[in-house]
């Protein structure tokens, strides 16, 4: 059976962590090894983590550095697979197992989307499908348009990841999967979501902080289209975010639009050398929520 | 015995599934009696299908956000007791073309359902309201963005060709 090498990043969340590590445990697939990444933690996660899971393979940072610390996990990882989660989510138990012989059926099939639920809620309103034949169409896909996936519950091929270029590490947080969704189309692969191999995440809505989503989504968008898509629709598509940061900041009275978009342009040479458009079929399909991401902000 | 039309509902999933999961419970105890459809884009339908007290599923046939502009045909014809707008916000800000939306489905009464289940009935006249101050404010926006696109139009070619990867133009 495969290695897959689960890699999860996490920043002083200490009793989420000891959770979804304990919960990491009861997966049904041999073949695992567990990646934390801590970004810089001070209330004793690493701590914990080498007290109460020794077998997982702890990596330090020294100060929160985003997204950019995943991929010093991913560079450490020896699995085929690379599962990707959040400090607060974890697979199901089924649903690694059920992910690999997705992969192992279908060679040009590069990531499996998880279908991350609540874990507070899920159970009590679903059917739950422990029993599913791995036979059964499980793909939720659409005939028109190509999807990225969730970074709360992901399963991608560990070579493809590496030759795309893992996460965009000056994202630093935020539309970091929407940017390796364009890499891995564009490299001949496919992204599906799969209804029967589910994550389980602790969504809660209080803690998000309010600028920091708003702002980065927004610059990230800029550089989503400046990175990815040719010229022409690039210019479209930036004329088009102009449009929506000037709208959504009279709409929401605050300026972290515009300063977001500010940036984009001031801090626009950490994507220096990064700019690769994708094939127009990608570009005209794979599906980008640019309007979802100016609803962050209340 | 007089027959009584079992009362139904209809969620627009404007908000992620993690958010529904939160909300279904609330949004069954708010509304007992009705039966609950769900409309979703392509990509949800067999996520949404989980769900064990919808009644059906309906496949928005458009892959864009949900719009006035962009109607769902087969609602035409239905007439829901209740339609319920899921935002992933507390305030329902950067919803409005879902609320727009709502008014094309034949409703008496219409729910904003937020992240952490508050539900608020929304009336016509709020959401007309709310539509004008946009139109407003989307006149001052195109206004603005209309004035800086030269600068755009220059700019950014310069920028991109800036930002280009240097590999790949040397292999072309």
């Amino acid at each position: 059976m495969p290695l897959v090498s689960i890699v999860m990043l996490c920043w002083n969340r200490l009793e989420d962590v000891r959770e979804s590590l304990t919960r990491i445990r009861l997966i049904e697939y041999p073949e695992l090894e567990v990646i934390v990444v801590d970004n810089g933690s001070t209330d004793g996660t690493t701590e914990m983590i080498e007290r109460e899971f020794p077998e997982v393979r702890l990596l330090r940072m020294t100060e929160n550095i985003g997204i950019a610390a995943y991929n010093r996990g991913f560079e450490r990882a020896r699995g085929e697979y690379l599962v990707i989660i959040d400090d607060d989510s974890f697979p199901a138990p089924k649903a690694i197992d059920r992910m690999v012989r997705k992969f192992e059926r279908d060679p040009d099939l590069g990531a499996v989307a998880f279908d991350v639920r609540n874990f507070y809620h899920y159970d009590e309103v679903a059917q739950v499908e422990e029993h599913e034949s791995s036979a059964k169409n499980s793909s939720a896909t659409a005939a028109h348009y190509y999807m990225s996936f969730n970074g709360a519950g992901v399963g991608i091929r560990t070579d493809l990841f590496r030759r795309v270029g893992f996460y965009p590490e000056e994202f630093f947080l935020y539309n970091n999967e929407m940017d390796s969704a364009f890499r891995i189309w564009d490299a001949g692969y496919r992204i599906e979501f799969h209804s029967d191999v589910v994550a389980y995440h602790k969504y809660s809505p209080v803690n998000r902080v309010s600028w920091r989503a708003p702002y980065y989504y927004v610059r990230n968008a800029f550089w989503l289209v400046w990175k990815n898509y040719p010229a022409p629709m690039a210019l479209r598509l930036t004329r088009s975010l102009l449009f929506k940061c000037v709208h959504a900041s009279l709409e929401q009275r605050t300026w972290i639009y515009l300063k977001a978009m500010r940036d984009a342009f001031r801090q626009a040479h950490l994507i220096q050398g990064k700019r690769k458009p994708v094939r127009e079929e990608i570009a005209l399909n794979l599906r980008v929520p640019y309007d979802v991401f100016f609803t962050f902000y209340r | 015995m007089e027959y009584q039309r079992p009362l139904n509902a209809l969620i627009i999933r404007s908000a992620s599934f993690q958010q529904l999961d939160q909300n279904l419970p609330e949004l069954l105890a708010a509304f007992p009696d009705h039966r609950f459809d769900m409309l979703t884009h392509e990509h949800g339908m067999k996520l949404a299908l989980k769900y064990q007290d919808l009644n059906r599923i309906i496949s928005y046939s458009h892959s864009g956000s949900f719009s006035i502009r962009r109607r769902e045909p087969g609602l035409r014809e239905i007439r829901y007791d209740v339609v319920i707008i899921p935002v992933a916000n507390l305030t329902g800000a950067g919803f409005l073309n879902v609320l727009f939306f709502s008014l094309s489905i034949k409703t008496n009464r219409r729910f904003l359902c937020n992240m952490v289940s508050d539900i608020k009935r929304v009336t016509v006249p709020a959401i007309l309201l709310k539509v004008l101050w946009s139109i407003i404010n989307k006149f001052v926006s195109g206004l603005l963005t209309l004035a800086t696109y030269p600068i755009l139009r220059l700019a950014l070619p310069r920028l991109l060709s800036r930002l280009d990867d240097r590999s790949r133009k040397g292999n072309i």
